[in-house]
């Protein structure tokens, strides 16, 4: 019965000290977030506010995305539109060939991920420089992120510095301290950012009334991505909209006091046209957003702001690492972006969810990622993805369930089960349901029976 | 992609269309913004400094980074071997120990300082190993409400950033650094204008 989720956890969770400290990072992550929460007296009402706003920016998205072009046009920012993945890297390697540019620095970007932009572009012979700390460890690496805020978060720090020994970034061998590992990738860092062509940045948030792109980060790469480049690539989603500044004040407080339980990011950029002598463009991409919009069920993940928030908290996630997802952002909002990008595919990974909700209770837009995950689980059979073995179960317990004199009976022997030997309760083959299980003990009589004796009191 | 069709397909798909919220919020209030300011600075991992009315800023940077040799600044007033506004090209400014330059509003709530982009390299506001940023200390509000009905940007430039603190990650095991690839270290100098 085991889903892909589960097949892939079981193979991680085989280290078990690594999965803990996994647990206990992420744990201390979600702690620091009620800490700066309970900061605000009004922090109820902002994230009502946020859900609202964003609401009603996707469901007027059109409006305001002519009104964001417009005013990054109408100071020379040139705006392109991709409908897909494949469109997305033709038009970014458009730019960067037409600049002749053969070394691009960028800042962080899901985006990218989701277009798997990367490989597209080195392929063609570009050279790309991740400069987030995490993203360049994972790029070197050669491997995925496994957290849309803290990629490399899962990597110990004695990895860091072999790695960085083995590519020349680090000289004194066995120096495994955080600190120096930093500066040491502040300068490696630093000479990318000098002879770099260009620069690509991600967007957290457009605002259409003032045809701002607002990028947050912590180090600074942004800033420095776009400082001294003369061409700015920004990566940016349709849903990553909002109408004005009040707005923005609104998603500002909340998106690093949910992601990493600080008052604010480091940096709050804001980018309204090229730097002087540079050139600025905004691709915007669409990649079945456009789709979700008419899915009356899961319109609302389109209000996510990627603050991570849900990973966090989700004790699924913790105890599991973002690899044990088949989809490239992992956690409770991975789950519902991959069903709505492909529910034949992704399907395995509705299982990893306890239906706690605690992710509910987290998100500072109200998507509701748990509650959508219960509800892509009715979905299952339509879809065609539902496991045989329990849909025969149920099937069997719909019968039972509505045959009171069936289930009557069932319960008179059920005690039976209690002396039957491990190995027929214990074997998988024989009881699929023992993984993981306990098989419980049954009452010699039921709460039925012993009401109707007179033995409850 | 044609934005036409785009546009078509999204109004097309939506089903239903909500009203925006009134959003006026009752956000917090400090009683001493400008202590909540220098607390929050601090606490991540920022300086501030009060300057009294009529000093030397000069001699306060000198006091503040004695070891600097090359400072890069346009604000009138200020001792620099730089200036973001003549360099050739924003890479000229590597290797610049410490940046001056004006904050146009803070932030009580995140320690957040306004700095809209009034030089022609804005580069000097990240690229340098320290920055000092003057703002004035009655230009403090209590919350990102306020700043965002209040901030400006430069119509030349465009381009504004609000910056809290020193550039810092905990990519690495979430052990804290300062100094990510911006500023290692910032202080406020809150001025009596």
């Amino acid at each position: 019965m085991s889903t892909s989720h589960s097949k892939k956890s079981k193979e991680i969770l085989k280290d078990f000290g690594k999965i803990t400290r996994h647990d206990q990072t992420f744990w201390s992550v979600r702690v620091k977030r009620d800490i700066v929460a309970k900061q605000l007296p009004e922090w109820e009402a902002l994230r009502q506010k946020a859900s609202e706003i964003k609401r009603h920016t996707i469901s007027h998205l059109a409006d305001y995305l002519e009104e964001f072009s417009k005013n990054l046009e109408s100071r020379g920012v040139i705006v392109h539109w991709a409908k897909d993945a494949q469109e997305f890297n033709e038009i970014v390697y458009g730019i960067l060939e037409s600049h002749k540019v053969s070394k691009m620095v960028k800042s962080k970007s899901m985006l990218t991920e989701e277009c798997e932009m990367n490989k597209y572009l080195m392929e063609r012979g570009i050279d790309v420089v991740e400069t987030d700390l995490g993203e360049r460890i994972i790029q070197l690496l050669n491997a995925k992120p496994a957290h849309i805020v803290m990629p490399a978060i899962h990597i110990t720090r004695e990895e860091v510095g072999k790695l960085f020994e083995e590519k020349g970034i680090s000289k004194e061998i066995g120096n495994y301290d955080p600190t120096y590992l930093t500066r040491c990738a502040r300068h490696h860092l630093r000479d990318q950012f000098m002879d770099a062509q260009a620069g690509l940045t991600g967007c957290n948030f457009g605002v259409a009334k003032t045809g701002d792109i607002v990028v947050c980060t912590n180090e600074g790469n942004a800033d420095m991505t776009t400082s001294m480049p003369k061409l700015h690539i920004v990566a940016m989603g349709l849903e990553k909209l909002i109408p004005d500044y009040d707005s923005l004040a609104v998603f500002q407080r909340l998106l690093s006091r949910c992601g990493t339980g600080q008052p604010t990011t480091t940096f709050t950029s804001h980018f309204r046209q090229a730097r002087p002598g540079a050139e600025m463009h905004v691709v915007l991409l669409d990649n079945g957003r456009s789709d979700i919009i008419a899915n009356q069920e899961h319109w609302e993940t389109l209000k996510c702001i990627r603050c991570g928030a849900c990973m966090n908290t989700c004790p699924v996630y913790r105890r599991s690492t973002g690899y044990s997802y088949s989809y490239f952002i992992p956690g409770p909002i991975g789950v519902n972006l991959g069903m709505l990008h492909d529910e034949k595919k992704h399907s395995g990974n509705v299982s990893a969810c306890s239906l706690c909700l605690s992710c509910d209770f987290v998100c500072p837009v109200h998507v509701n990622p748990g509650s959508q995950i219960y509800s892509w689980r009715q979905q299952l059979d339509k879809i065609g993805t539902a496991n045989p073995v329990k849909k025969f179960m149920s099937r069997g317990m719909k019968v039972l369930y509505e045959h009171y004199p069936l289930y009557d009976t069932g319960l008179k022997f059920a005690p039976l089960i209690n002396k039957l030997p491990w190995a027929i309760v214990g074997n998988p083959k024989l009881n699929p349901w023992c993984v993981g299980h306990d098989t419980p003990k049954f009452a010699k009589e039921s709460f039925h029976e012993l009401w109707k004796k007179g033995k409850v009191k | 992609m044609k934005k036409e069709q785009l546009f078509a397909k999204l109004r097309a798909n939506t089903h239903v269309q909500f009203d925006m919220p009134d959003i006026q919020m009752d956000a917090i209030q400090y009683e001493d913004t400008l202590k909540q300011f220098e607390t929050i600075t601090q606490s991540v991992g920022g300086k501030v400094l009060e300057v009294e009315k009529g000093a030397d800023l000069n001699a306060l940077i000198k006091k503040s980074y004695p070891d600097a040799k090359i400072i890069a600044s346009n604000v009138p007033g200020i001792l620099a071997q730089r200036n973001p506004d003549t360099v050739a090209e924003a890479q000229e400014l590597n290797g610049t120990d410490v940046g001056v330059v004006r904050g146009g509003l803070g932030v009580a709530e995140n320690a957040c300082v306004w700095i809209p982009q009034t030089m022609k390299e804005k580069a000097v506001c990240f690229i340098s190993e320290n920055l000092v940023i003057l703002l004035n200390k009655r230009d403090i509000v209590n919350n990102m409400h306020e700043a965002y009905k209040r901030i400006e940007m430069d119509p030349k430039y465009n381009f504004g950033t609000f910056i809290s603190g020193p550039s810092k990650t905990a990519d690495i095991e979430q052990a804290l650094v300062m100094g990510a690839q911006a500023a290692r270290d910032v202080t406020v100098f809150l001025l009596d204008e």
